[in-house]
Parts: structure tokens; sequence; C-alpha cells
């Protein structure tokens, strides 16, 4: 049919099928400022268009319908690549952090300041109710309309985003702006979906409806006649080998225990088939053509399930391991049925009584410590399944080129997925390039190879280019969940308070596979006990398979959960001891110079060693708080059937893996004098690529503006382990810092040649320029001169980082909630979290990536949780069943305040700042619900119904 | 997947297309095209739009107001001309993109369990004017209380009224996880004071069965009596909801959650003006 209307101001007339969605329509023009991150649900708004001047998502709207109107995306504000007001406050604003979502946002507030050209915070919460963002929090949306309208009357209006930090250094410290922002404010062609060729064939996959079955047989027959169909792949004819998805360094310590197709299917969702097809709706056909016949098994659903004797055996191959012997009394005799097992190294697993890991230690004397305590306390702590949710879904483009696999990918693991790819595909590395476009958000889930491997197969197998998506409901079925976990605490105390014995136990449940199956329950352990001095602390982690949603990577690594036990379970014996948390906290707590014992038994897979902490900014973060919530004076009143409660909690994270991971990055002169960095750090819209920016133009006495970054591709960057662990910054900024200080040295070598000075005399000052005593050169002389016959060679500057030093971040999170009687809701008053990152380099994005860290944790806390029915079916597939929060569900007084203890290690004394801030909302949360109603909730997340029932009030 | 698309100039006409088998009612869209986009709701057939067919004007005259089918929540909630529990009920949908398209005929025509706008326009004993093909293939409108018409959606809902008298009390209420999530109970609520007792009760409700409806015993309960107070119609009416357990809550926390709005309605019913 055809359709005429007015596009951006021009008229367009297109050729459209009635049943294509405008969305669709806008995108096979070129328009790919609209996303889809719902699969026409209507519940993302990242589709969004001005339709007639009102914002509305494109996916509910038929191409045709728009005959006569007018469109708006927000391409028509990036006219001549230039910016409009609003996308310049986004930016200036530290709002677009993947800016996936950024578009929408743009038109959104476009909108309203036409609408209310100087809009309250209400109708700033209205403009963007529709509209999703799992990265910012949404609390800098407010700052963005802010300083929009302001414009409006006064263009050349600025605001500080975040207070500055570092007066001796010229850009870090300071807000400079982000260098991948403008490009993803303008809607431009940035991730992978905006890639695709017109004829890139579409890859789907079959999955299974059952939790737990063999797959009997897949007839594929029908499915391989069908017009446009490329290539059927099943579990008999799929690579034989097990691997692990997990994008952690080889050796992993994650079982191998996936096939590609296996031959028994372990959760609703697993795969079954795939289907390669010139089309999408070719690929649907086939997909429907083809027929499976199941041999259905009882399902393991819980961990409880999976350890009674006699459980049915969710991995029953043959378990073999590279290094080192089974555990005594394991069994590793397959059925001759299902796939195998190969552990790299023993990780105390039994998979045949469904035990895919454990770990056991500690240091002192537990039972004397309980037995010399006055009060002890065991309670146990749920936290269950919730899913990782980037707006962007699981991505991948493969294709051939000169004889190699190329991906594009979204990804937080370029080198992984190559090493992970290159094997499953049988080639040498040499052969596979990954090159990491724009990632609209990871948060753990793209730690995983959870499409790469089938699409490079495809690819390599046919010689086709192969698009795979995930839409949304495989997202929430077959990506990374955060392990459910359960986790006993013991305490024991003196009077006084003094801790005299922790006792941790803690059981997660890995699902069907075991990536990151031991390192994600240990790091429940090894970001929380560390956090308490005592002298006796044991832990036992137990890992268990099970047939619900693979588990895996997600922000914060297991610290959240463990944060919530440990937490949760002080506050409960303070309240015993009948003394204030806070003081219980501080009787016990880390402080600066503490010795911590308990890192002895947290190595990481290898030995580990006492620390004797430097400073330690716990104390002011605490005395912040306290007084901006005026702790020591009595609580807010009731308010009708509202009932105020406070809750203080510390966190600790790391700052990547000291002793096992490393980040390369390499720094070229180029002519002109400006800069190249090259950088194998991913940067999943977290700033990573600003920071090493930051870092080339701080050491080479340049601007920002002079540098270029490349980063995440595995041709043309060097090996970087990823982003994972809370390493951005640490590692892969540390690397660059080393680049730019290697290519520095180089420049002040090579200008003493050409001034005959002596290096000692030569300074690098701003602009570029080298001065000596007696004459200067700048850095496009020197870069002239080396690539010139009679000069030097071209100036590159190489930087490896590793590190055995262990830098944590801590902070201090305060809650004030509101918990209502009647009806068991809890509405946040007020959420303060005092962060230390270090020195921030970027300090709004840091403040972005807290605000974002904590509000994700807010969802896990009270909405969020991947639901299953009595067979193992996931419930909630979609955003409309699954509630992450909107900006309506932002904490009214939601404050985050950077408190920097400045690390020796880390690059400009900065650390990790994201992951941390995970690990305060659950327990500060409970403890505010105890304090307003007198019940203990602990089991996140804290719903209504929940919170009843621990107030006695539901049966 | 819609695979023909009529947009008919006249009533006439779309309710000839619509007389064809395997056609649709399109008006916002938001509830129909849901999954359009991937195909997963199956075979839509014919899409008949109607959106900007049907009247779209709000207006109140004297005592009663008037709400073209046409008009979206976001319209409803900007009117004047709407008493506050109204513009509440369309304002609960808490999601400017969507209210922006969802019209009043299409929350009707779904008729959902968790539907925004029928609870409080039961409660108001709205009145419906609808067209229908007439056996000479004219369309013909015709009246009818809106709570008849819900129970067989037949023809087109062309315009929604309603009474608001000086002396009528009423109030909607909505329960859901987060603000933007599906309902988990919907309350509109209707009464007069007469000497200190509840007159003329009407309650509807959703959640509590397949449709929102008017639940005649909940208004048995308190009509012609002095209200109790909240924790009384609590406890009186928690009993009588009858809920499912889903994904949003186990059947013993909806009735729970069902007898608070209700309480909180009928404590918090205003005057209309
Ligand atoms: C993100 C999201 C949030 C939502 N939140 C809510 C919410 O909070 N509350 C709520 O109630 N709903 C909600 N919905 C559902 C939906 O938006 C509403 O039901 C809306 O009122 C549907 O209106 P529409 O104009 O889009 O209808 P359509 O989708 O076009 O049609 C819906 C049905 O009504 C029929 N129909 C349309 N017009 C007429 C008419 N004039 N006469 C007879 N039949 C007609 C259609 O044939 C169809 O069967 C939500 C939907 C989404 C996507
Ligand atoms: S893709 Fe349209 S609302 Fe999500
Ligand atoms: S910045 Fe909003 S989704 Fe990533």
């Amino acid at each position: 049919m055809k359709v005429n209307f007015e596009l951006n101001g021009r008229a367009a007339s297109w050729n459209v099928e009635p049943g294509t969605t405008l969305l669709d329509a806008l995108r096979a023009k070129g328009i790919v400022s609209v996303r889809n991150g719902c699969d026409g649900e209507g519940s993302c708004g990242l589709c969004a268009v001005l339709l007639d001047g009102k914002q509305v998502n494109s996916c509910q709207i038929l191409a045709v319908q728009v005959e006569g109107k007018k469109v708006y995306t927000v391409d028509f504000y990036s006219k001549d690549r230039k910016l409009s007001g609003v996308q310049q406050a986004l930016i200036d604003a530290a709002c677009v952090q993947c800016g996936y979502c950024t578009p929408a946002v743009t038109l959104a507030l476009h909108e309203l300041l036409e609408r209310s050209p100087d809009p309250s915070g209400d109708e700033v919460r209205d403009a963007l109710s529709g509209t999703l963002c799992r990265c910012t929090g949404y609390e800098q949306f407010f700052n963005a309309a802010r300083i929009a309208a302001k414009r409006l009357k006064e263009p050349a209006y600025a605001e500080a985003a975040a207070p500055e930090f570092a007066p001796e250094l010229r850009h870090v410290g300071k807000d400079r702006g982000k260098v991948d922002a403008a490009a993803l404010a303008r809607g431009e062609r940035a991730f992978v979906e905006d890639k695709v060729p017109s004829d890139a064939c579409h890859l789907l996959i079959l999955q299974s409806p059952h939790a737990h079955a063999w797959v009997r047989k897949v007839d594929v027959s029908k499915a391989e006649k069908l017009p446009g169909v490329v290539a059927v792949v099943t579990k008999d004819n799929c690579p034989d080998q097990v691997y692990t998805t997990a994008g952690q360094g080889f050796p992993e310590p994650s079982p191998h225990d996936q096939r590609m197709f296996p031959r028994k299917v372990r959760h609703v969702g697993d795969r079954v088939a795939a289907v390669l097809a010139e089309s999408l709706e070719e690929a649907r056909a086939a997909l429907a053509a083809i027929e499976v016949e199941y041999e259905v098994l009882p399902p393991v659903l819980s961990i409880a399930e999976a350890r009674r004797p006699g459980a049915p055996v969710v991995h029953h191959g043959k378990v073999s391991y590279v290094v080192g012997d089974p555990p005594a009394g394991s069994s590793t005799e397959g059925d001759g049925r299902d796939d195998p097992i190969v552990y790299q190294f023993p990780l105390h697993a039994d998979p045949h009584r469904n035990l895919a890991a454990s770990v056991a230690d500690g240091i002192g004397d537990v039972d004397k410590g309980f037995a010399e305590a006055d009060v002890v306390i065991e309670r146990t702590y749920k936290g269950n399944r919730v899913q990782c949710t980037p707006m962007e879904p699981h991505v991948v483009l493969a294709k051939v080129e000169a004889d190699r696999l190329v991906l594009h990918a979204s990804t937080q693991v370029p080198w992984h997925v190559r090493r992970i790819v290159s094997r499953v595909v049988g080639l040498p590395e040499h052969k596979v390039r990954i090159i990491k476009e724009r990632v609209g958000g990871g948060f753990g889930a793209k730690q995983d190879i959870v499409v790469e491997d089938l699409a490079g197969y495809l690819a390599w197998k046919t010689g086709r280019t192969v698009f795979f998506r995930y839409d949304r409901a495989q997202e929430f079925a077959a990506s990374r969940t955060r392990h459910l976990m359960e986790i006993t605490v013991k305490l024991g105390a003196k009077k006084d308070g003094t801790l005299t014995a922790i006792l941790m136990k803690l059981d997660a449940d890995t699902g069907p596979y075991g990536q990151h199956c031991l390192t994600v329950p240990m790091n429940a352990i090894s970001k929380s006990l560390p956090l308490l001095l005592c002298d006796n602390a044991r832990f036992e982690v137990k890992s268990y398979y099970t047939n619900l949603a693979p588990a895996g990577a997600y922000q914060g690594y297991g610290a959240p959960k463990g944060s919530f036990a440990l937490q949760t379970a002080l506050a409960e014996l303070a309240a015993e001891l009948g003394m204030d948390q806070l003081e219980l906290i501080e009787k016990n707590r880390v402080r600066s110079g503490s010795r911590i014992e308990i890192l002895r038994s947290l190595g990481e897979g290898r030995p580990g060693a006492a620390v004797t902490l430097g400073e330690c900014g716990l104390g002011e973060m605490i005395a912040r708080g306290k007084k901006a919530f005026a702790w020591d004076a009595p609580r807010s009143a009731a308010d009708g059937d509202w009932r105020i409660g406070r809750g203080a909690v510390i966190i600790q994270q790391g700052s990547g893996l000291p002793g096992l991971d490393a980040a390369n990055a390499e720094l070229r002169l180029l002519q002109g004098g400006t800069l190249l960095m090259l950088s194998g750090g991913a940067d999943l819209g977290t700033g990573l690529d600003t920071v090493t920016t930051k870092a080339a133009a701080e050491i080479m006495g340049l601007d920002m503006e002079d540098v270029a970054v490349v980063s995440g591709d595995t041709d043309t960057t060097p090996f970087d382990k990823g982003a994972y662990a809370s390493s951005g910054t640490y590692f892969s900024g540390n690397a660059a810092v080393k680049a730019a200080e290697d290519l520095k040295r180089k420049c002040l070598e090579a200008a003493a040649v050409m001034l005959g000075e002596s290096v000692s005399d030569l300074v690098l000052v701003h602009r570029g320029v080298v001065k000596g005593k007696k004459g200067q050169v700048t850095l496009a002389e020197l870069a002239h001169q080396g690539v010139q016959g009679e000069g030097h060679h071209e100036l590159t500057g190489f930087g490896n980082f590793k590190t055995e030093h262990a830098a944590f971040p801590y902070g201090a999170h305060f809650v004030e909630a509101a918990v209502n009687v009647r009806s068991g809701e809890v509405k946040l008053r007020r959420y303060h979290a005092y962060q230390d990152c270090g020195t921030p380099i970027n300090p709004a994005l840091a403040l972005g990536q807290i605000y974002g860290g904590v509000m994700k944790a807010v969802g896990h806390s009270l909405y969020e949780e991947l639901l299953f029915d009595e067979k193992g079916k996931p419930l909630n597939l979609g955003f409309l069943d699954y509630k992450i929060p909107s900006i309506y569900e932002v904490p009214e007084d939601f404050h985050v305040e950077l408190v920097p203890v400045a690390d020796e290690v880390g690059p400009f004394g900065g650390k990790s700042v994201s992951e941390i801030s995970l690990n305060g909302s659950a327990p500060a949360i409970a403890i505010a619900i105890h304090d307003a109603v007198g019940a203990w909730c602990r089991e996140w997340p804290f719903t209504p119904e929940r919170i009843l029932r621990a107030m006695g009030k539901l049966s | 997947m819609v695979n023909e698309y009529l947009k008919p100039k006249t009533l006439d006409e779309a309710l000839a297309a619509l007389a064809v088998p395997g056609s649709v009612a399109l008006a916002g869209g938001t509830w129909l095209l849901v999954g359009e986009e991937h195909g997963t709701k199956g075979d839509l057939g014919r899409a008949v739009d109607i959106g900007e067919l049907v009247p779209s004007d709000i207006g109140r005259k004297g005592t009663t107001a008037r709400v073209g089918a046409g008009a979206t929540f976001q319209a409803l909630a900007d009117s004047p001309a709407l008493p506050a529990c109204l513009r509440k009920s369309a304002l609960s949908m808490a999601n400017r993109n969507t209210r922006n398209r969802a019209t009043l005929g299409g929350n009707l025509g779904a008729d959902k369990s968790c539907a925004s706008l029928v609870p409080i326009l039961l409660a108001l004993d709205a009145t419906l004017e609808y067209a229908v093909r007439g056996a000479d293939g004219k369309a013909a409108t015709k009246t009818a209380p809106l709570a008849a018409w819900l129970e067989r959606k037949d023809g087109l809902a062309l315009t929604v009224s309603f009474e608001a008298p000086a002396g009528l009390l009423a109030a909607s209420g909505r329960a859901s996880r987060t603000a933007c999530d599906v309902a988990t109970a919907t309350v509109g609520a209707a009464y007069r004071l007469e000497g200190g007792a509840v007159k003329d009760l009407r309650i509807a409700m959703g959640g509590f069965g397949p449709r929102a409806r008017r639940m005649p015993k909940l208004e048995a309960l308190f009509e012609g009596k002095a209200l109790p107070d909240k924790a009384g119609i609590e406890k009186l009416a928690e009993p009588l909801l009858d809920a499912i357990s889903d994904q949003r809550g186990s059947a013993a926390y909806k009735k729970r959650r069902g007898a608070v709005i209700l309480a909180d309605a009928l404590a918090g019913a205003e005057a209309l003006s």
C-alpha cells in the first residue's frame, strides 16, 4: 500500500505492506534511531516517534496509519549532525550511558518543552513515563530537562553536573562530556542492528517448551525444503563438543557443559534447532515446520530438590578433568547418553548429584567464636532470580570476509568471544575477528557467549551473512539471570556488639549450565565478609544445577546477595542486642589500616593473602549519611497508613581481578599532533572510552577533542580481558595511562634528539608542546618527523596493566522508606548513596553509574523476580509482566555523593564505581522496612504480599 | 498479523467492512497491535481503522458529561470537563506514550479485567451510544446502559455519557506492583449520602473475574447503612472478593489488596463537580 506523510519535515511516499509497523518501516528506510526494546509490547517506549506532535510508540502503529500525518524522529533534531538543546542537555547532564534509549528520551523532552517550557518534576516524570532506561536510574533526566528548559530562555545557561575533583589535573575529575554521547544522542548507526546489510540471512532458534527432556528426534526434512532456507542445525549436525559460554579468563572456573544443541534440553528455552533463512518470514515458516519428539523428564526446580538424594539428574554425562582429579566420592561415569562435562580444574563438584561446584574455607575457629558469644543469631535469606534486561537484547552479525570469520558483536568480552567462537567453529584464532559495536547495555548478561557461537558457526558453514537477535521473550527466558541464592548467616557477638564468629552458608542455583557457577556465589562472600573484622569467620558455598533459567554474571556478581544476607543479619543482631544498627557496624567494620585476615581464604582460585588496608573512607561516608538523615533524632512520624523507617548499610566491591586479568592499550601519535587510542577495553556505555581518552589527553598535554578512540576490536586493538569484575577504569584505564606514559617518554626522547637537549630538561606542556631549556618542538612536528625518511620512527606508546594490588571501593547507603500497613506497599522517600570510587575520572558519569546501579537494585529488591510455573515454564517474559523500575519508581530524594579516597595504583587514583552500587539497596530497604513496621523481610523482592506476610497480616 | 488495512470514511462503510468475517475494528492499536512487530499475536486479518471515525470530543452540558469513544486516555486526563475520578483513572495508565494512542472505545472493546476506565464508568452508571449495521446496511445509532453493552459489545462504541449530579460522590482506585504495571485490582465507586446513610451505591471492580464488573454483593453490604471505617469495610468486603493466584500475587493477597482499594475509594469519594 502507498502511504504519504511528512517525515521529519519532508514529504515521504512509501510502499508498505498493510501489516508493517511504523517501527519496521522506519528502520527499513534507514531511520535507525527508533529502537526495538520490547518487540511490540508497547512497554519500553524506545521505538517512540512524535506523531502529529505527540509521543507514541511506533511498534503499535501500522505504517499505513500515518497517511497524511507528521512523523518526527530524533533525526530531525540531528540535521547536519548538529545537536538540539535537549540532546546537548542530555549529554551535559550525563544521561547518555549506553545511549539505546537516548533518542526516545530526546523526543519525550522535546514534546514536553513544547507543551510546558518550564516543566515541573511531575511533568518530567509524566513525559518519560513510557520510556524505560536500565542504565541511568532516571535521576539525571530531571537535570537534563531543567537545563534544556533554562536554555530556551538563556542559551548560554550552564550548570555543573557534578563537583570537580583533582584540581591539579586538566581533564581528570572534570566533566568534559562522554566521547560517544553525541553520536548516540543523534541516533546514528552505532549498534549491531544498525549495521545489518539488506541481504543478511536471519537466524531463528526453536526453543524447548520443556524444562527437562531428552530430544529423541528432530525432523527437519520439511523445514529444509521450504523456500529461502539456507541451513537447519540441530543436535544431529552441530559440532560435537562441549564448552562454557562464560566469558572468563582461560582456563575458565566454569565447567564446559554446554553443547551447541544439547541431546537433553535442560530448561524451557534451551536450544533445539536453528534455522537460517533469507528472510525473517521464511525463517519463521521453517521453524514452524520442524517436528520434535521429546521424552519429558521430571524437572529440578529448586535447590532443595537438586540436593535431595535420588533427585532427577540435570547433567548425567561423563565427567572429566583437564587438570587434577575428581573429588573423592564424586561420580564421573556418564549414563552413555547425555553430553559430557569437562572441568578445566577441580571445583569440588559432583554433577551427578547436581552439585556444579563448591568451596569452603575460613579463618580462626567459628565454633570457639560462637561459644564465646553472648548472643548468637542464625537467619536465612533468599534472593530470587532477576534478569539483567539490557534494553538492547543479545544480538550479533556474523559474516565471512577474506576467508575469515568476522563478528559484529554486542559483547563485554571480545577476546573471550574470539577464543570460544574459534574453538566452537574449529578455527584458529587468527581466522576470527570480533568487532565490539556500541553495546545497548550489558550488565553481565553480555559477558556470556549467548548468540555468537551459533551465528559464527552458521556464517562460517554457509558463507552467508547471519543476523541473530534474541527477541525480548528469548532474552528473558534464555539470557543470563542473577543466581537465586539461599544464604544462612550465623553471627555470634559479645554484649557490646563485638563479633566473635561469622558463618555464611550459601547455596546457589546455577540453572541448567554451570557458567560462573562458582565465582558468582563466591563473590557473594568475598565482597561482603571482608567488610567486618572478626577473627573467626567461615563460609561454605555450594552451587547446584537445576532446570530453571540459566544464571550467570550480573552487575555486582553475587555481591548484592551476600551483602543483603550479611548486612541484614547484622541489623537483626543489633536489634537482638538492643543497639543502634550503625553503632554495631561501627564496632566491627574495617577502617584505615585494618588488617583484613579473611582475604587469606578468598583468593579467587589462587592462594589468598591478608591485606592491610590503606585509607578507608567508610567513616566519612557514614558520618555524612547520619547527618543527612538526622540519624540520632527521632525518626519521622507515621503518615496515615504509612509508617516510616530508616536503614543504612556499608558495602564494598573490588576493582578487577588482581593476578588474574590483564589489559593493554596502544596510543599512536598521528600527523598534526593528534592521538589515536587503541584500547582493548569494552565500553558498555559506562564511559570507559572517555576514561582512556582522558588519560591520553591528560598525559600528552592535549584536549580530549585531540584524541580518537577505537576499542574492543580484536584485530586492531590489543588484548583486554573484557568489561567485568569492575575492571574497566582500573585495568583498561590503567593500560591507557601506561600507553600514554610510554608515548610521552618516546616523544620526549625524540624531542631531545631534535632539540639537542637532555630528556630531563624537557617538559610536555598543554597543547602538545615539548619545551626545553633552549627550544621547543610540537607534537605535530614530532609526528611529522616520525614519517619522514630521515626522521625517527612512528611514535607509538604501549601500555600493559596487571597487578597484585587489590583496590576496594567502599560505600554507605542510607534509605528512608514508607510502608503502608494496610497494603504492604513500599515507597522510597529517601535514598542516599555515599561512595568512594577513588579519584572520579568522569564525576557526572560516575554519579550516573551509581544512580543506575541503585535503581537496578531497587528493582531487584522491590519488584523484579523471574517466575516459573510448576513445570519450570517462565511466566513473565516481557516488560509488561516483569517489572523493572520506570521513572515513577525513583526515590523522592535520590542523592549520590562521591567521597573519594585515591588509590595508589588506580589510574590517577581511580577505582571502580558501578558494580558496588547494587550492593546496598536490598539490605538497606529490608532494614528500613523493619524499622517502619517491625517485620523482617528475608526474601527479595520485598513485594507487598511478602511484607504483609512478614507482618503477620496475611496468612 | 494484519494482512489487509481499510480506513473507511463513514460509519456506514466501517460497519459494512466490519461485517465481513475476519475483520476487526482498530482504534489506538495499543491492545490490538501488541506483538504485531513480531507477528506474535497471530492473525488479525483485516484491520478496519475507526480510530478517527468515531467521535473523540469531550464535553459537559449541565450535569451531563459526554466522551467520544475516539478520545485518547491523554485527552481524558487533560479534560477539565471531566470529574477528577475519571481523569485519575485515565492517568492511572502510567505511560504517556500509550495514553497518547489508547482510546476509550478501545478500552471498552478490549474489556479486560484490568481496564482502567470501565470500573469508574460502570460506577457512574454510564450510558453508551453505539452504532450497529441496520437491516438497510446503514449505520443505526442506539443507546444502552454501558453495563448492558459490555455483555455483548455489538457494533461500534460512539459516545459514553453519564450524569454528574450534585450530591453524588465518586472515586476510582487502582493497585499495581509498579506504576506502569497491569493492574492487580481496580475499583470505581459512587454513592450519595442521605442522613448519613449510603444510597444508590454502585461498586465496580476489576481483577476479580474475567472482566471488570459491578459487584452487587459488595454494594449490598453497605447500601442504606452508615459507612464503616476503612478497617470495617475491608473486613466485610475481603471475603466476598474472588481472585485467582498468578504472577501478580496470590488469591489471598489480591483479595486483601482489593478490599484495601475499595475501602480507600469508599472513604475517599468526592463530589463530581
Ligand atoms: C504499555 C501498555 C500499558 C497499558 N496500560 C493499560 C492500563 O493501565 N489500563 C488499561 O485499561 N489498559 C492498558 N493497556 C491496554 C490498552 O492500552 C487499553 O485497553 C486501551 O484502552 C486500548 O485502546 P486502543 O484504542 O488502543 O484499542 P485497540 O487496541 O485499537 O482495540 C482494542 C479492542 O477494542 C476494539 N475497539 C476499538 N475501538 C472500538 C469501538 N469504538 N467500539 C467497539 N470496539 C472497539 C477493538 O476491535 C479491539 O478489540 C495498556 C497497553 C499497553 C501497551
Ligand atoms: S518496541 Fe515499541 S514500545 Fe517497546
Ligand atoms: S542509557 Fe538508557 S538504556 Fe542505556
